[in-house]
């Protein structure tokens, strides 16, 4: 095993699906497959017992949702990023995951190329973001911070809760571009940054929405009991 | 009883008892006579000690002349400006034995005072007429007797005594043992001073209660019972005013005679009123009538009192019966008219009244009793009970009224709740059947009938297995599509738009062509219902998919934009590829006619130019309308909340 090696868990109750990523993995030779598990049991056990870069998860498995997984990972294991694999990439599904601590999300036909890109991007300090859910993350977090419907058309004046706002006008900025269809380097063109830079920018979007609704989250793992205090 | 006596000396009425009348009046009011009392009719007058003036006057009433003998009850008056006269009247009784018990002289109705001695004896003195003071007896007096003063056989009872201008009266005397007359002095001082004092009170309390009832709502029926109340207040307190000051005679008696007048009159235009009569001229006669006899009594100095008793006092006894008449007659015709029992006490006024003229002109002897005074405060009561009953009928209906209409209110409140209810709850099944209905029509145009021309194609084994994977996919394009369009509550159209390039970008940079999407001139929003957010969808990414397929383009260049401004907004997309063009044969193919069926059911202008090796340009245009904010739900809530309101008030 090579120290730069990017090592993986695949959380996946699908067979089929968990071959698939497997094999997508297994055929990189910059990655590794630490573990598969195919519910919220044994991926606990893996989670416990495995040191790993990258957590692939299916949110809905035999014996639960994976959100609280995802949880605990992004908790305890701060450095590892986390990928929903969704069928959708619905906005409900994507951004509770991204609320929980998820930084990115794949669809399950991405080709390989695709997996391996996204979790390279990840690794790099990136997210990939599609502009619905760049529009709910956006959405979220006006709702979170303005306490008020999440309507597009009464979406209150960026101004009136500023100091509440924890996106800076920059972050704001890229998720309305990326909402608006745009891709990293047209958008990277139009602030003139490096599409690295945009994409770092949006995990630090999903980060401090995940902090944000960590209040929530804090409350519910000590009552789970996955909290030592 | 010789005439010339009334003319020049006090005047004397004699009276012819009616027997039968006095004994129901005894029975009822005073018992006259005890079984060992014995009830002295007649007395001898004689004038005792005139002063010098009376006697230069009257030579006749000179002493020494002989005694006059009268009977009881007497009735007397003296002109005004008369001196006092000093008169002894002695009365007889006789006695088989002298009594071993006390004793007792009881003096009904006697106006004055005096000394009084049995025998020669004295026994007792009442506070007596002199020049300082005027008294006007009203209550039963009651002297008792030692038996050891009196003898077997005739006894004498005398009154030395002095009176002086005015009406006088001595009803009856009697003497028995004192335990039996001490009954029959309790009975009459009853009757005469405490229901007097107990009329006071009624009328006090009636001038309150009718004259609160008159504040609060101004009828004139109120007020007329407050002023016939106090009226009688002011006749009782006149009345119950037995000793005063000379100076004070004259006032005290106008104001019961105004009192009196005044009383009558309010309650005789009462009576009209309550008859539903309002005839302003015939109250300001009725008015003026009762003001003439005080009038001439204080224009006369009294002088024409004793005639106005007579003659103009009973006519407003008749204007009393008069408006007592017209009452029952309007109730026997059933109009509007008083209260039985208002009619029933101002009946129960007239004979009281009637049996008081009966005593005045000795037509009946009921030793003098005040019938008037006793009638008056049930006559009050009478019209009193009617008026309170009224009011508080008033007060019950006004509070069912107010509580029906409360009711009312709350049932209108929960009608209209529940109209609110079924209205909103008919509203979201028919907002749910429709939404499910574009899901069924959407299924079976979209995802349904490509698996199922897929199913046919495999079945008839013409896929191969690369062609196979790409109806799925497209199917599962179209499956995102509709999430797409349909997950969020508003569809946003730019950023589904965006979603798509998202989606489509890395499929046509595998097939090595560049796509080109510039959104630069797209609202940050376009909230857009589903049902058309879809079908847009739909059309880019269908000529996005023939580009990918069909054109063997390099490139594809997606322009969007809205441009106008209110209703004239447009939202206008072209797609144009640099690749083969359509040929002849496509042209009338499944794909552009989706595309055309899709832009017609919206109502969207679609022009697709093609051109052989140079390109096909599919462009959109859609009328989007004004940014209208979607708060539709929220009015209804705020309209019914008014409608309730409004219905409140009302």
């Amino acid at each position: 095993m090579s120290a730069d090696q990017i090592s993986i868990i695949i959380v996946e109750d699908e067979p089929e699906f968990r071959r698939r990523f497997a094999q997508i993995i297994d055929s990189e030779p910059t990655m590794r497959l630490a573990g598969v598990a195919a519910n919220k049991r044994e991926a606990q056990a893996l989670i416990d017992r495995e040191e790993f870069d990258v957590m692939l998860i299916d949110l809905g498995l035999p014996d639960g949702t994976g959100i609280d997984l995802i949880r605990n990972v992004s908790q305890r294991k701060p450095d590892v990023d986390i990928m929903v694999v969704t069928v959708f990439g619905d906005e409900q599904h994507v951004v509770s995951s991204i609320e929980a601590g998820a930084t990115g999300y794949i669809l399950k036909d991405s080709t390989p190329a695709d997996v391996i890109s996204c979790i390279r991007l990840l690794r790099a300090g990136g997210s990939p973001v599609s502009p619905v859910v760049a529009r709910s993350v956006l959405r979220a977090i006006r709702s979170r911070m303005g306490g008020v419907a999440t309507s597009s058309n009464t979406v209150p004046p960026r101004s009136a809760n500023a100091e509440n706002n924890p996106l800076s006008a920059r972050e704001t900025e890229i998720l309305q571009l990326l909402a608006k269809g745009m891709s990293f380097n047209e958008i990277g063109e139009i602030l003139g940054i490096s599409p690295h830079t945009v994409t770092a920018h949006i995990k630090k979007i999903y980060r401090k929405l995940a902090v944000h609704s960590r209040g929530e989250a804090v409350y519910e793992a000590s009552q789970m009991g996955l909290l030592k205090t | 009883m010789p005439y010339r006596a009334v003319r020049r000396q006090p005047q004397i009425s004699p009276l012819k008892p009616l027997r039968l009348l006095a004994a129901a009046a005894a029975l009822l009011f005073l018992s006259t006579s005890a079984a060992g009392a014995i009830a002295l009719h007649r007395l001898e007058w004689t004038f005792a000690a005139p002063d010098p003036q009376a006697v230069a006057d009257n030579p006749d009433g000179s002493p020494g002349a002989p005694p006059s003998t009268f009977d009881l009850p007497l009735h007397w008056s003296t002109l005004e400006g008369s001196p006092l006269h000093r008169v002894a009247l002695r009365l007889h009784f006789g006695v088989a034995a002298v009594p071993d018990q006390p004793w007792a002289v009881l003096l009904s109705h006697f106006s004055e005072g005096g000394r009084f001695s049995v025998n020669g004896k004295f026994i007792g003195a009442i506070s007596a007429e002199s020049n300082e003071r005027h008294v006007a007896w009203h209550r039963p007096q009651l002297l008792t007797l030692d038996p050891a003063l009196m003898v077997e056989g005739d006894n004498q009872i005398l009154i030395e005594t002095t009176y002086g201008p005015g009406l006088h009266e001595l009803a009856g005397v009697e003497v028995g043992p004192l335990g039996e007359l001490w009954n029959s002095y309790a009975r009459a001082y009853f009757c005469d001073i405490v229901w007097t004092w107990t009329g006071a009170t009624i009328a006090t309390l009636a001038v309150l209660v009718f004259g609160a009832l008159w504040l609060q709502r101004r009828e004139p029926v109120p007020l007329f019972l407050a002023v016939a109340s106090l009226c009688w207040l002011g006749y009782c307190a006149a009345w119950l005013t037995e000793v005063m000051p000379v100076g004070l005679r004259m006032g005290v008696e106008l104001v019961a005679l105004a009192g009196l007048a005044a009383f009558l009159a309010a309650l005789s235009i009462t009576l009209m009123r309550m008859s539903g009569l309002s005839r302003r001229r015939e109250e300001w006669l009725i008015g003026l009538y009762a003001s003439l006899g005080p009038a001439m009594a204080l224009g006369t100095g009294l002088r024409a009192e004793p005639y106005l008793l007579l003659s103009w006092q009973p006519g407003l006894y008749l204007i009393l019966a008069a408006a007592t008449g017209v009452g029952l007659y309007r109730r026997t015709r059933g109009l509007g008219a008083p209260h039985p029992l208002a009619l029933a006490g101002a009946a129960a006024l007239l004979g009281g009244a009637l049996l008081d003229m009966g005593g005045a002109v000795g037509l009946n002897a009921f030793g003098g009793a005040p019938f008037l005074n006793y009638m008056a405060p049930l006559m009050l009561v009478a019209l009193a009970a009617p008026l309170i009953d009224g009011l508080i009928r008033t007060m019950h209906e006004t509070e069912a009224a107010r509580v029906e209409l409360e009711t009312r209110v709350r049932e209108r409140e929960q009608l209209l709740k529940r109209n609110f209810e079924r209205l909103r709850e008919s509203e979201r099944v028919k907002v749910e059947s429709q939404e499910r209905q574009r899901i069924m029509q959407d299924m079976h145009d979209g995802l349904g009938s490509q698996l199922m021309s897929a199913l046919m194609l495999v079945e008839r084994g013409a896929v191969s297995n690369d062609q196979f994977a790409q109806i799925l996919r497209e199917s599962i394009d179209d499956m995102r599509l509709a999430i797409d369009a349909l997950t969020a509550e508003d569809a946003d159209l730019t950023a589904s738009l965006g979603n798509l390039r998202f989606r489509m970008e890395p499929r046509l940079r595998a097939a090595g062509m560049e796509l080109t999407w510039d959104a630069r001139r797209l609202p940050e929003e376009i909230g857009l219902h589903p049902d058309v957010v879809l079908p847009i969808l739909r059309i880019v990414q269908e000529a996005l998919t023939n580009a990918l397929k069909h054109s063997g383009a390099r490139a594809v260049r997606v322009v969007l934009l809205v441009e106008g401004v209110g209703d004239a907004r447009m939202l206008d997309i072209r797609i144009a590829d640099n690749g083969a063009g359509i040929s002849e044969e496509r042209v009338g193919g499944r794909g552009l006619l989706n595309m055309r069926n899709r832009a017609q059911k919206i109502g969207a202008q679609l022009k697709v130019e093609t051109a052989a090796n140079v390109g096909t340009t599919v462009h959109l245009r859609f009328r989007i309308g004004p940014a209208v904010p979607n708060t539709r739900s929220q009015q209804t809530v705020l309209n019914t909340q008014a409608v309730i309101e409004r219905a409140r008030q009302e």
